[in-house]
């Protein structure tokens, strides 16, 4: 009867360029054999060749210009949108105050945002806070900083809680909170989430110049 | 000196599409031994590759941080090389697997047979087992690159690679 065997974990140390303990020699031949193979199979592996570049120049100049794809590409383009019920009259606030709004700001710019800029006129102050305990640093990232990781840090206020305030310019921003530089999560408090077409979800945030729309 | 890939993707989304090419030569060349490896097939490797670049096209303005384009195009490879796998193994079964690359007639026999065991038995792997396998051992990655290509923590993946390992210890057997 054959019997499969698993390597050991000084096996599996050794196959990782680790130090390793004394290896039995059916262990050793199983490990270097394994090498052995995989080395053979990578020889003889022809990767992808260069006939790919042309190939995917010549479908990209017959697609839409990528650049439309930016702001006015994503609000332009049809998606799904889940909001949960009890924020409807929230919203439908927001889409009055910003109706209200339009013809009263003809010269409404838009100011650079930082976590430590003062408000100007446009602009109103927001706290972004998460519950993370085993987090070792949190950030927020959106459309309001490019969705660069780590430049705008919230720091820790109480157990497990972060917290941050950012001035925000008046209107919709989309944004998630990036923990230990890596891991995206949405804004589990955010009065909405929409697809950001990539299997995950972006919070979505309205800001009014008389105060803030959201949970 | 060649320019940053956050320099070039806004370079493509103001408009200048050609600038795209250098995107697609550096991540061919740098992940297209990878799509190979993970799609058992060299030809549907291409495929996958070449609608992951068209994809990542069209989505650029998507792209949450253009310097860390790379990463973000692994994802979408490595998505299109998991359907690729899929449609694989509905049209062929496990058993219509072939190893990828065809007979090359300079290399000895015996490491042709090698190579080919080994690509039998990765077919048999989970896809995120063929991927960690793959990116450890035929890349060369190490554990903190691959946990940043793939967004998962170094533990996951050496847990990947370890099962993986026994896996394909089991399949291919003591003996030659």
């Amino acid at each position: 009867m054959r019997r499969d065997r698993t390597f050991t974990e000084d096996a599996h140390r050794y196959l990782d360029g680790e130090p390793a303990g004394q290896l039995g020699a059916v262990e050793r031949s199983a490990a270097d054999r394994l090498v052995a193979e995989t080395r053979a199979y990578a020889e003889r592996l022809e990767p992808v060749g260069a006939a790919l570049d042309e190939a995917v120049m010549a479908a990209v100049r017959r697609q839409p210009h990528a650049g439309r794809r930016g702001a006015w590409g994503w609000l332009l383009t049809p998606r799904p949108v889940r909001i949960r019920p009890v924020w409807i009259p929230a919203l439908a606030a927001a889409a009055a105050l910003a109706l209200w709004l339009v013809p009263s700001r003809p010269d409404r710019r838009i100011p650079e945002v930082g976590s430590r800029a003062a408000a100007a006129p446009d602009t109103v102050y927001v706290r972004f806070e998460l519950a993370a305990p085993q987090a070792r640093s949190v950030s927020v990232a959106g459309s309001f900083n490019g969705w660069q990781v780590g430049a705008l840090p919230l720091v820790r206020v109480a157990d497990g809680l972060w917290a941050t305030t950012v001035a925000l310019p008046v209107g919709e921003h989309r944004y998630e909170f990036v923990i230990d530089g890596t891991r995206w999560v949405p804004d589990p408090t955010a009065h909405a989430q929409v697809d950001d077409g990539f299997g995950g979800q972006n919070s979505v945030i309205v800001v009014g110049p008389k105060g803030l729309v959201r949970s | 000196m060649q320019p940053s890939d956050g320099a070039v993707v806004r370079q493509v989304l103001a408009g200048d599409v050609e600038q795209y090419r250098l995107l697609v030569e550096r991540y061919r060349a740098e992940f297209g031994r990878y799509a190979v490896a993970a799609v058992g097939d060299r030809d549907l490797a291409q495929d996958a590759m070449q609608e992951a670049f068209i994809r990542a096209f069209r989505s650029l303005g998507s792209c949450r941080n253009p310097d860390r384009f790379g990463a973000w195009f692994f994802r979408i490879l490595t998505n299109q090389c998991r359907n690729a796998v899929a449609r694989r193994r509905d049209v062929a079964g496990l058993d219509g697997v072939d190893p990828p690359g065809g007979e090359r007639a300079d290399a000895a026999l015996e490491r042709q047979e090698l190579g080919a065991r080994l690509e039998a038995a990765l077919a048999r792997l989970t896809p995120e087992q063929r991927e960690a396998f793959v990116m450890k051992h035929v890349d060369g990655r190490s554990y903190e690159e691959m946990a940043e290509l793939l967004g998962v923590g170094t533990d996951a993946l050496k847990m990947r690679v370890h099962r993986a390992r026994d896996a394909l210890r089991a399949t291919m057997g003591e003996q030659p």
